[in-house]
């Protein structure tokens, strides 16, 4: 069996005294779209910035391809890991073509000099369904939906194998977002990439994920494919999640 | 009506002197904008990386500033002499305050996410710093320099009082021969002078607002 591209080994980490991950393990395979799901404050974010190094746990392990995050150099780490979060947080004072180009030019890719930075920003933003001719822009000039898919393309940019993405269709539309929900897992499919995907939406999570994670304060509770979570939730509160999927309850 | 006749005959008569004036002014000032700029900029810049430092050196920065310039010239004397050395010193003193609080303001309140896809996309802390905070705190840190501007030509007007150059010689010239046109004269083209810094520098601090945060 393939070793796995992102591993926690028995994970704790607490801010101020107060657990985030208790015990925390978990094994990512080679091209898995994993998401994970969970309330506000159950972890879910702090396991996602363990993995690019933005914060270190307290004991365990996390590993990326094998090597422990904890001893690897951060930046470099860093541009092999696309992440994208839910504000984007795109350069307000760059273009769209230059915020595309940034990780690249961080490490002074030759691949993006001059026009050919040019070409591939706007192959980039033809893979994420965006108009090359936006590459002028600024973000300010974007709409919500647009500044998401500038930001995939952005964390696509420097060809990472792992993508990172912290509720990256939190703050667009209902329509926008199933939009980009379908760009994401047709890159997922194209590319091959492995995806870990933190969500709130129980659709979403079942939608996109090969497998879905669901974490409860600081543990993870089940782990299976998506048609496991639904027929069989382990805990009340995946019970809660998936039946709220089945059924809406209109205001009377 | 009289004093400006007589400010307008003096500019006649005496045209050259007055531009030779003005031109040591720039100049005086000049230094002392550079010198407070740059101090002030890397000041800044230092304390927002080390926030736990950022009290003292504004502590000590704010108590400099609140010295009046008169005073502040005449203590220096004893250490720096008279002449422009010391009136550059002086303003640098002066100029370095707006200068930190600016820079020091515009990079510690630059929007968290922005900083967070930064680091996270793999910056070091200079990349960081050059490429994202900078820019992006460019606006506060200008109006910053803007505003030391002005400051520094307008105070370099006292200058005189210890032997430096500029258009305070003609004011304190004035002063002592009891002669308010020219007194008027000086001060009007130090303001003309800080009026058209300050208008250049807010077309250059709006460019950079549009863009940055």
């Amino acid at each position: 069996m393939a070793e796995p591209v992102i591993q926690f080994d028995r994970v704790c980490k607490s801010f101020d005294g107060h657990p985030v991950l208790r015990d925390f393990s978990l094994s990512v395979e080679r091209g898995e779209f994993l998401t994970v799901i969970g309330r506000s404050g159950c972890g879910k974010t702090t396991a996602l910035r363990l993995v690019n190094g933005l914060i270190s746990a307290d004991t365990g392990w996390v590993l990326v391809k094998g090597q422990d995050v904890a001893q690897a150099d951060p930046v470099a780490l860093r541009r092999g890991i696309g992440y994208t979060i839910q504000n984007v947080g795109l350069f307000p004072h760059m273009t769209v073509e230059k915020n595309i180009a940034y990780v690249p030019s961080l490490s002074k890719s030759p691949l993006w000099k001059g026009e050919e930075r040019s070409r591939r920003a706007a192959e980039l933003l033809q893979t994420v369904g965006l108009e090359p001719d936006l590459a002028g822009r600024y973000p300010r000039e974007l709409s919500g939906g647009q500044r998401q898919r500038v930001g995939i393309a952005r964390a696509l940019a420097a060809q990472p194998d792992i993508l990172l993405m912290d509720e990256p269709f939190g703050a667009v539309d209902e329509i926008t977002r199933r939009q980009l929900q379908d760009e994401i897992l047709r890159l997922h499919q194209e590319r091959g990439i492995t995806i870990l995907f933190v969500t709130h939406d129980i659709e979403e999570a079942l939608k996109l994920g090969t497998r879905v994670l669901v974490m409860e304060e600081g543990r993870a509770t089940q782990f299976g494919p998506p048609s496991a979570l639904l027929s069989s939730p382990a805990t009340p509160f995946a019970a809660q999640l998936v039946r709220r999927s089945r059924d809406f309850a209109p205001r009377q | 009506m009289e004093l400006i006749q007589a400010i307008l005959a003096l500019y006649r008569e005496r045209g050259g002197w007055f531009l030779g004036l003005l031109w040591d002014h720039f100049l005086l000032s000049g230094q002392a904008i550079l010198l407070s700029g740059s101090i002030g900029l890397l000041l800044g810049i230092f304390i927002a990386q080390r926030p736990r430092l950022a009290p003292a050196v504004m502590g000590v920065c704010n108590v400099l500033y609140t010295i009046p310039a008169i005073s502040l010239l005449g203590i220096l004397i004893p250490f720096t002499g008279i002449g422009n050395k010391t009136a550059v010193i002086a303003l640098t003193i002066y100029g370095v305050m707006p200068m930190v609080r600016n820079t020091y303001v515009g990079l510690t309140t630059l929007d968290p996410d922005i900083l967070e896809a930064a680091a996270g996309m793999g910056s070091t802390a200079m990349q960081t710093l050059l490429r994202v905070k900078l820019p992006m705190a460019a606006g506060v840190i200008l109006a910053g320099v803007r505003n030391m501007v002005v400051m520094t030509v307008s105070v370099a007007g006292i200058a005189s009082f210890v032997g430096a150059g500029g258009l305070g010689v003609s004011i304190y010239r004035g002063i002592t021969i009891y002669d308010p046109a020219m007194t008027a004269a000086g001060s009007i083209l130090i303001a003309s002078l800080a009026v058209l810094l300050d208008f250049l520098l807010g077309r250059v601090e709006k460019h950079f607002k549009k863009y940055g945060s």
